[in-house]
């Protein structure tokens, strides 16, 4: 590598991890285009933006060209001048690649679909993504999302228990409306034919649309169920280009799976999670799954081919057209079912032109949601699906992606439009004739109930993350939920989201100390009663806790804590407060 | 970043309209802020979801779970939707003057 003496760290480092991302399909893309032009006018940026030539696909793509030809092709590293090859340098130079390749690309791929070359340019635009992303290139709003994904483990940050607490409500309003006790939301259930994983957006601000789910599957007397953990299907690894992200993520969805024994992994509507999850997690997280993967619009299709369901469709009867997903239709080539489904839920179904696996973006994809400084462009790039949406004369646009639900949303605001924007699962709710007696009861079935500490929930606060990784591990591999809070802060707030039935606490920690978040805890109404468990290297430090005017805490364990000592302990408290509490 | 016009004065939203001043809001603010969410006239029932999102949001940094909204200020998901038609994560976010959502929204 030449002039490393002239170039900056990350620029070397994006040049240099290049070298790793280059198989067969990626050199084809990067050494087959001739500039013929066959892929501009596909471009929904191109057609709004005429006089800009930096939105044509073909010179959006020589920007990753020009460096790989420097560095990886023998024609740049011959003939530099004759094949417009140059190195990237500077961070700056890092900085116009991101405006390139977030911000002027939504990893649509309509440009592909009329390339003679066979170039996949969007595939290349991931790469390139996944490379400023590995040097801390990137939006914040994908920063944002890939470590609550990486961290908490959706996209969303959404808690385990809150998740749960979520489902429960649905399974008793559901319960409550169709009148009868087995129409409840089944959680861990083992060796069901079918585990449904949502989009965290659905949990966390918008559950209609999984009552809708229950409801049909409830209708079809499916052997079904949602998984606790590892039920968030969406994929932000697809948007960053990060294929460690995406395997990890997929990962938690196929153990989860496998470890239910489920037969069938079903995916809500969303284009870039199915995409993520059936087509390219198995790639990307290096492993095989055992089980068969399904979108949800197979799914009830499938339901009223086989009379499981009934639909009345004299019940939507407003004009709807459909919007394909980039992911599902070009991607994935489901074009025919959700159109099949909707013919068979509404009465007046109007096509969009073009469509199918030419349909334009909803240009809120590949992440483009997120990132808040692309928006204007975002939206003025939005004209060609307005005008696409309104000559259809349908009030509603119907889609099966979640994405492009809130992209046609903000642009049908944007432009006026009468129009309204609802997915196939609320389509085929609406029309649902619900037979009640169709459903067998099935039992809510905890799993690992063997465990001792099942359906516990413990807080575990230190500023020592080997401490909290071991003291999380054993007590995860006994069953508990662990939440984990690596500063005095910290520990107080999720004590009050997560409502812990146990906390054990570290009393040196920086911010507040563990003497303070104790006193706190004693002092504060709704969290006095939880049990607290001090955990400290420094025995003499207790005598700071026996100063404070409250009510000592329940127990003590002195590091370096055994695993005999932490469980032990632990247990010990938690009967303890059972018994007083049951006394 | 751009001018939100308040009626008389500006305050600083990013593209897709949520304030970037909090310190800023103010009854007038989430009055304007909820003309371009479809709520013409901010009822006592309005408030008392923003109210509940505001306090929320102060003590946690995040926006609550649509459940904990529903349990605490004794809304059903169906009366969330009718008083923000937008929902709560564009539209009544919004108003209450948090930061826009992150994620798939």
């Amino acid at each position: 590598m030449s002039n490393n003496n002239t170039r900056s760290h990350r620029a070397h480092k994006v040049i240099e991890r290049m070298g790793k991302k280059l198989n067969r399909q990626m050199v084809g893309s990067l050494v087959a285009c001739v500039h013929c032009g066959m892929c501009t006018d596909s471009c929904h940026y191109v057609l709004t933006n005429p006089g800009d030539p930096t939105y044509a696909p073909a010179y959006k793509a020589d920007q990753i060209r020009k460096f790989f030809k420097r560095h990886y092709d023998w024609t740049g590293r011959v003939l530099p001048w004759w094949v417009k090859a140059r190195s990237l340098y500077t961070d700056e130079d890092l900085e116009q690649l991101k405006d390139t390749v977030f911000g002027k690309c939504t990893n649509c791929r309509r440009c592909t679909v009329n390339c003679p070359m066979g170039v996949d340019y969007p595939t290349v635009n991931r790469m390139a993504r996944g490379l400023l992303v590995s040097v801390g290139i990137m939006p914040e709003g994908v920063a944002v999302v890939s470590k609550d994904q990486w961290e908490i483990g959706n996209q969303m940050g959404v808690l385990k228990e809150d998740y749960l607490e979520t489902l429960e409500w649905l399974s008793e309003e559901l319960e409550g409306e169709l009148e009868d006790p087995a129409a409840v939301i089944p959680i861990d259930k083992m060796d069901a034919d079918v585990v449904y994983s949502i989009n965290p957006r659905e949990v966390k601000y918008d559950p209609r649309t999984i009552s809708d789910a229950a409801k049909i599957f409830y209708s079809a007397g499916e052997n079904w169920t949602m998984p606790s953990e590892g039920w968030d299907m969406t994929n932000f690894g697809l948007f960053s280009g990060d294929d460690d992200l995406g395997g990890a993520v997929a990962r938690r969805l196929y153990d989860k799976v496998e470890e239910l024994r489920g037969k069938k992994l079903v995916i809500s509507e969303c284009g870039h999670g199915y995409r993520s999850t059936r087509c390219e997690g198995q790639n990307w997280g290096k492993v095989d799954v055992g089980f068969e993967m399904e979108s949800s619009v197979v799914t009830m299709l499938r339901y009223i081919k086989e009379g499981k369901i009934k639909v009345d469709k004299s019940r939507n009867t407003q004009p709807v057209t459909f919007h394909d997903s980039c992911n599902n239709a070009r991607s994935c080539g489901m074009t025919e079912e959700p159109r099949e489904l909707l013919s068979l839920v509404t009465t007046d179904f109007r096509e969009m032109y073009p469509n199918r696996a030419e349909n334009y973006c909803c240009t809120g994809g590949g992440g483009a949601m997120s990132m808040s400084e692309y928006t204007p462009r975002r939206l003025k790039s939005a004209k060609v699906k307005a005008d696409q949406l309104a000559a259809t004369g349908a009030t509603v646009v119907v889609t099966s992606c979640h994405n492009c639900v809130d992209g046609l949303g903000d642009l049908i605001k944007h432009y006026k439009l009468n129009m309204q924007v609802t997915q196939l699962v609320n389509l085929v709710a609406n029309a649902l004739v619900v037979e009640k007696k169709l459903a067998v009861a099935v039992p809510v079935m905890p799993t690992e109930a063997a465990a001792p500490l099942a359906g516990v929930t413990i807080l575990v606060a230190d500023d020592e993350p080997d401490f909290v990784t071991f003291a999380s591990t054993v007590l995860e591999d006994n069953g508990a939920t662990v939440l984990k809070a690596y500063n005095g802060n910290e520990a107080f707030a999720i004590a009050h989201s997560g409502k812990p039935d146990l906390i054990t606490l570290d009393i040196s920690m920086p911010g507040k100390s563990g003497t303070e978040v104790f006193e706190e805890l004693r002092n504060d109404p709704a969290l006095k009663a939880i049990p607290v468990c001090i955990i400290t290297g420094k025995p003499e430090l207790r005598k700071l806790i026996y100063e404070r005017a409250v009510l000592p805490p329940e127990g003590y364990i002195d590091k370096p804590a055994s695993e005999e000592a932490l469980l032990l302990n632990v247990r010990r408290i938690l009967d303890h407060v059972h018994h007083r509490t049951s006394a | 970043m751009s001018q939100f016009d308040v009626g008389g004065w500006a305050i600083e939203v990013d593209e897709d309209g949520f304030i970037q001043e909090p310190e800023k809001w103010n009854e007038q603010v989430a009055q304007a802020l909820a003309k371009t969410e479809g709520v013409e006239l901010m009822s006592e029932r309005h408030w008392k979801l923003v109210n509940y999102l505001r306090d929320y949001y102060a003590k946690f940094g995040i926006a609550p779970m649509i459940r904990k909204l529903c349990k605490e200020t004794g809304f059903s998901l169906k009366e969330v939707y009718e008083l923000f038609p937008s929902g709560p994560a564009k539209g009544a976010c919004k108003v209450a003057g948090l930061a826009k959502p992150t994620g798939c929204v």
